[in-house]
């Protein structure tokens, strides 16, 4: 707080354009950190999202005599209506090209500035735009700057609700795993489009004040290494972390006084500073131990007892059939017409040698693999041809063979990451932190800590999810799927790196988890934990069902031994 | 005013300048979509100093060739070899830093980029932003010759037929053992390994051969394009597009991508304005890569680079 | 009798997650191992330690007098120690002659010693000399077996290291597979064979080691193996406790 009114002690014209230049500077990198920290989406073109709203605000403010504030709610419009224009097809491709259509977009954007002479007065920019006024009172440079100081204070809040709720961990979610995100039913393109719409959003708003502090505007102010800035300013402050660009634009404007005689080789020195930071402290200024002390802990701070019943029961109880599964990758026949049925309530087993088609068909079910012929059906729905993050919608959660959890997030958000979609609270409401977004945050955390009682890892809820042994996170992956509150979970191959003492554990859970009317399907090698708790048990091998039923009668089978041991074939196989 | 005979003869001919014009230029572009693809096989990054590794190229040769008047074929070879070295050096501290990291990370995108920046500003720094103009190498010139009413220079005729044969040329290299190599650590670097082949060796040449090939694609841009320093950039942005059309991987896709960019680029200077270059590009782009993410000729083909 | 391979209390993991926990294997110059036990029972992993992809974490292999136990993957193809993965990892983008080519990577031959490699290949699998211009990916299971089998036979192995060949094959081909195994093993080729189909393992085998759960529980000669309580415990007996 008491920096932000420092500036004004000083008695200088000149220290207030710089503090007001790094306010518009920090608005941008705020918005950016969200969508290239959080979310993973380098954008070399945010200083082309800042001239649009500035060209719209100097444009209207000055051709049609437009209030400032109308003025930077169009820009704030023009910036993101025209920069998802280019990002809903742009982030459908993976995260590189993107960076590079970012950067032909900001080329197109300054080009048609200069083209379009007519309406935006082309090389020589914009002169002379009006200072903003209220009521009839044009505000003061001071006013301008501390009206610049509630916008930025607001937009930050706003996105650090953002960040706080379900949305943020989605976006770190697509970010780092994103299989993890689709299982867990976030649709990477939607929460990648919302990340971005901030950002650009934010980046207009910005563009306004920009037009309106420095009253002449050129297509050249918005070039290139504008948007690299940008990039700067996070870097240095550390991605994704919420005081990340506020402490980076910050050191960034500090940097030319620094620099003293070398100002001329400024961008040079960018260059090598950027370079130098992503080799050596990727983390920015936020990850020196100095600052992780700012950094908010997850304090669990919640004990209101919630009926843990109604957190395991699934949404719906519901059925899986699938019939006649038919997929071949490259030549190789990997099911050749598999049916199957699972019970809500009742656990199935599906085992069978290598390469028979388990896990293929594992991720037909979740959406990951589409087949080529035959039916998943959901009680009454057929998701065959669904996404991923959309079968997970209609109530599949899965586990992975290898534990697919976000190292750097906390157990407890690891978990609630899961509850995704059973939130309701929109992207608009969450900013604006109404009553609705502050008790789905309750019960999703509630929710959450009552599963990680139920798998047992409740003492470990605050702990980063990487720390944890390979066993634990299994377990937490199990309490992740359990979030969705899923009709059908999917186990891959839970047992492999578990003690023995872990299996008892496992076994027990999974028992308890088909007890509340969850359907359970686990793929599995340990014959041992698929005799115990399974109803039934389905074989597959080479791509086809061999045998089915019960326990009992498929281990009795002759041919299940066969095919797990190899004893066919000793020469009368021609 | 114009007779109908003169109107025909006039588009046609306008034709043929657009005609040869884009293939003058998606020839360069072809060839910087190449370079890209010769890094981007066994490593995945799409590296962001390219295009400021042609502008070396384009520049470097331009000094030598004018300033200190060396003959053509010593200032390629040293451009090549010269940016060939700091391409490696790139990949030492830019690429593999991050890579051995996270193996799907995508820090390489701002180190890449920050190396763009170092090497334009440097290189801005020591010359400035005067253009250099290269004439053509003896005995070709830049001279509009007139064959049957259409205008080309000599040096068009050389520079469209010798990307042809370069094109060819990286093929048949990505034949040899190395190339197949180049390509099987691409496909699964596991098996690679397996095989007794060093994943990490082979990046290191490709990234040398990638930045030799960008300096002698920018030698051979000088006579047509002018060196400049301000070329980096722009021929990212091409370079991209022409590989990300054509096919990540492709050197025939990089060609007819490259030619059909050159093509558009000239005739949208004719019709409407070079102002809109960048914007035709990108909505070539977007409409390519949502149809075929994988680019027109897409990595099903057996044989690629 | 010379021991070509000596694994002395291996240990081997991902992560947190220890997978070997203590092995000891000798395979005499000449000889044919079979290493058998269920999913999740380590086999793979140590074949991937022995060639290099895994760093041990602990304990020693010595192939052929060197010490290569944390070697580049690379240094050990040279030594002649070749590992056939499992799910056969061909390079599918590339033709059968292309992937038996980059199989000789890294040797340095005669033209008449490069003929005389491909004939060898050629001559134990006929198919692959018919097809050598087809993309690998489009071949059969069992044919792409064969490929990868003839890209390791390339670099001449003394070691050659054959993990789950008969994955997801038809009987047929497994026992042509096997035969071609066979085979090389009277040429003068020491065989490591993991495999899950363990009566076909042992009846090929000389001798065998037993391996659950990242540990050895049985080793033998393969003839008293087969059919034993032992391996039949390994495999599906957790279960029959239960009942």
């Amino acid at each position: 707080m008491a920096l932000v009114l420092l500036p004004l002690l000083f008695n200088g014209q000149f220290i207030l354009f710089m503090a007001t230049q790094a306010l518009v500077m920090m608005l941008v990198a705020i918005g950016l950190n969200l969508l290239t920290g959080y979310a993973g989406q380098v954008s070399i073109g945010h200083g082309a999202l800042v001239g649009l709203g500035a060209y719209t605000t100097a444009l209207l403010m000055k051709d049609l005599q437009w209030s400032f504030w109308l003025s930077a709610l169009a820009g704030i419009f023009v910036a993101c209506g025209t920069g998802l224009i280019m990002a809903l097809p742009a982030l459908r491709l993976s995260t590189w090209y993107f960076a590079l259509v970012t950067l032909t977009f900001a080329q197109v954007v300054t080009d048609l500035l200069v083209e379009w002479r007519s309406l935006t007065h082309g090389f020589s920019g914009v002169v002379g735009i009006p200072a903003p006024s209220l009521n009839g009172h044009i505000l003061s440079p001071v006013q301008v700057y501390l009206t610049l100081v509630v916008c930025v204070v607001l937009v930050f809040l706003a996105t650090r609700q953002l960040v706080n709720s379900r949305f943020g961990r989605g976006m770190v979610a697509a970010r780092d795993n994103p299989l993890a995100a689709s299982a867990s039913g976030v649709s990477l393109w939607r929460i990648k489009l919302l990340a971005f719409a901030m950002s650009a959003g934010i980046a207009g708003l910005a563009g306004a004040f920009y037009a309106v502090q420095k009253t002449v505007i050129t297509p050249e102010d918005f070039s290139t290494d504008f948007s690299i800035f940008f990039l700067l300013c996070i870097v240095v402050g550390g991605q994704g972390k919420l005081l990340g660009p506020v402490v980076g634009t910050l050191a960034f404007f500090l940097l030319p006084e620094l620099l003293g005689p070398l100002q001329s080789w400024r961008l040079l020195i960018y260059g090598v500073l950027l370079l130098i930071l992503m080799l050596f402290a990727p983390q920015g200024l936020m990850g020196l131990p100095f600052f992780k002390r700012w950094q908010k802990r997850v304090i669990v701070d919640v004990d209101i007892q919630f009926d843990s019943a109604i957190s395991l029961k699934p949404v719906k109880n519901l059925d899986l059939t699938i019939k006649d599964l038919h997929k071949h990758f490259d030549g190789v026949k990997a099911l050749q017409g598999c049916s199957l049925f699972v019970k809500a309530g009742r656990i199935h087993a599906l085992i069978g040698p290598n390469g028979s088609g388990k896990t293929t068909t594992l991720n037909a079910i979740s959406g990951f693999i589409r087949p080529d012929s035959g039916q998943v059906m959901i009680g009454t729905t057929d998701v065959s041809s669904l996404s991923p993050y959309q079968v997970a919608q209609h109530g599949v959660g899965r586990t992975f063979q290898t534990p697919k959890l976000l190292g750097d997030m906390s157990v407890l958000d690891n978990v609630r990451l899961g509850g995704f979609m059973n939130e309701h609270a929109t992207a608009f409401e969450v900013v604006l932190n109404l009553p609705r977004v502050r008790s789905d945050d309750l019960a999703s955390k509630v929710q959450a800590l009552e599963l990680l009682k139920f798998v047992g890892l409740s003492s470990r809820a605050e702990e980063l999810a990487g720390e944890l042994p390979h066993g634990q996170q299994r377990l937490v992956e199990i309490a992740r799927a359990l979030a969705g509150r899923p009709a059908l979970l999917l186990l891959d191959e839970p047992a492999a790196g578990l003690s023995m003492s872990e299996l008892d554990r496992l076994a027990e859970l999974i028992e308890a988890i088909s007890k509340h009317g969850t359907a359970v399907l686990i793929v599995e090698h340990h014959l041992g934990l698929i005799a115990r708790i399974s109803q039934s048990v389905t074989v597959f091998d080479r791509g086809q069902v061999l045998a089915e039923g019960s326990v009992k009668e498929v281990f009795k089978n002759p041919e299940v031994a066969r095919a797990y041991m190899g004893r066919e074939g000793t020469g009368d196989s021609m | 005013m114009y007779s109908a005979k003169e109107l025909e003869t006039s588009d046609t001919l306008m034709f043929f300048d657009i005609l040869v014009s884009g293939l003058t230029a998606g020839s360069l572009y072809c060839l910087v979509a190449v370079s890209f693809n010769i890094l981007y096989q066994p490593t995945k990054v799409f590296n962001f100093a390219q295009g400021d590794l042609v502008m070396l190229g384009s520049m470097g040769s331009a000094l030598l060739l004018t300033q200190w008047n060396w003959p053509w074929w010593v200032a390629l070879l040293a451009v090549m070899v010269a940016v060939g070295v700091l391409t490696l050096v790139e990949e030492w501290m830019a690429v593999a830093p991050v890579l051995s990291r996270h193996s799907h990370g995508t820090g390489w995108i701002i180190t890449t980029l920050a190396v763009a920046m170092i090497i334009s500003n440097v290189v801005g720094k020591v010359w400035g932003v005067e253009p250099i103009v290269v004439p053509a190498p003896l005995p070709l010139s830049n001279d509009m010759l007139n064959l049957e009413g259409i205008n080309i220079s000599s040096y068009q005729i050389a520079l469209i037929l010798l990307t042809l044969a370069l094109v060819f040329g990286v093929d048949w290299l990505y034949h040899s053992l190395w190339g197949k190599a180049a390509l099987a650590v691409a496909e699964d670097r596991d098996a690679a390994l397996l095989r007794g082949i060093d994943p990490a060796a082979i990046s290191r040449w490709s990234f040398a051969f990638g930045g030799a090939f960008a300096a002698l694609t920018g030698y051979l841009a000088s006579p047509v394009l002018s060196a400049s320093t301000t070329l980096g950039g722009i021929l990212l942005l091409k370079g991209f597009a022409a590989a990300a059309i054509g096919g990540l991987g492709s050197t025939r896709g990089a060609l007819a991508a490259g030619y059909m960019l050159g093509v558009a680029e000239a005739a949208c200077s004719v019709w409407l304005s070079p102002g809109y270059h960048n914007t035709v590009i990108l909505i070539l782009v977007l409409s390519v890569l949502l149809v075929r993410p994988g680019g027109l000729v897409s990595s099903l083909e057996a044989r690629t680079v | 009798m010379n021991m070509l391979l000596n694994v002395q209390d291996l240990h081997v993991g991902y992560g947190h997650v220890a997978v070997i926990q203590g092995i000891s294997i000798n395979i005499p110059e000449g000889g044919f191992v079979a290493i058998v036990g269920s999913n999740g029972s380590g086999k793979s992993t140590l074949l991937r330690a022995l060639s290099g992809l895994l760093k041990p974490t602990a304990g020693s292999i010595v192939f052929g007098g060197l010490l290569i136990s944390g070697e580049t993957p690379s240094k050990i193809v040279r030594s002649g120690l070749l590992h056939v993965a499992e799910g056969r990892r061909l390079f599918k983008n590339q033709s059968v002659k292309d992937n038996l080519d980059l199989g000789l990577w890294g040797l340095r031959l005669s033209t008449v010693e490069v003929a005389a490699r491909y004939d060898r290949v050629y001559s134990l699998f006929p198919v692959l000399h018919e097809r050598r211009d087809v993309r690998a990916g489009i071949l059969s299971g069992g044919q792409q077996q064969m490929l990868a089998l003839g890209q390791a036979l390339m670099q001449q192995p003394r070691l050659l290291m054959l993990d789950e060949p008969s994955l997801g094959l038809a009987p047929a081909i497994i026992d042509q597979l096997f035969d071609a195994v066979v085979s090389l093993r009277q040429e003068g080729t020491t065989i490591l064979l993991v495999e899950q189909m363990v009566e076909r393992a042992l009846q090929i085998a000389d001798t065998a080691y037993v391996m659950q759960n990242g540990l050895i529980i049985g080793k033998g000669p393969a003839a008293e193996l087969q059919g034993s309580e032992l391996v039949r415990n390994a495999y599906l007996g957790s279960f029959e406790d239960t009942h």
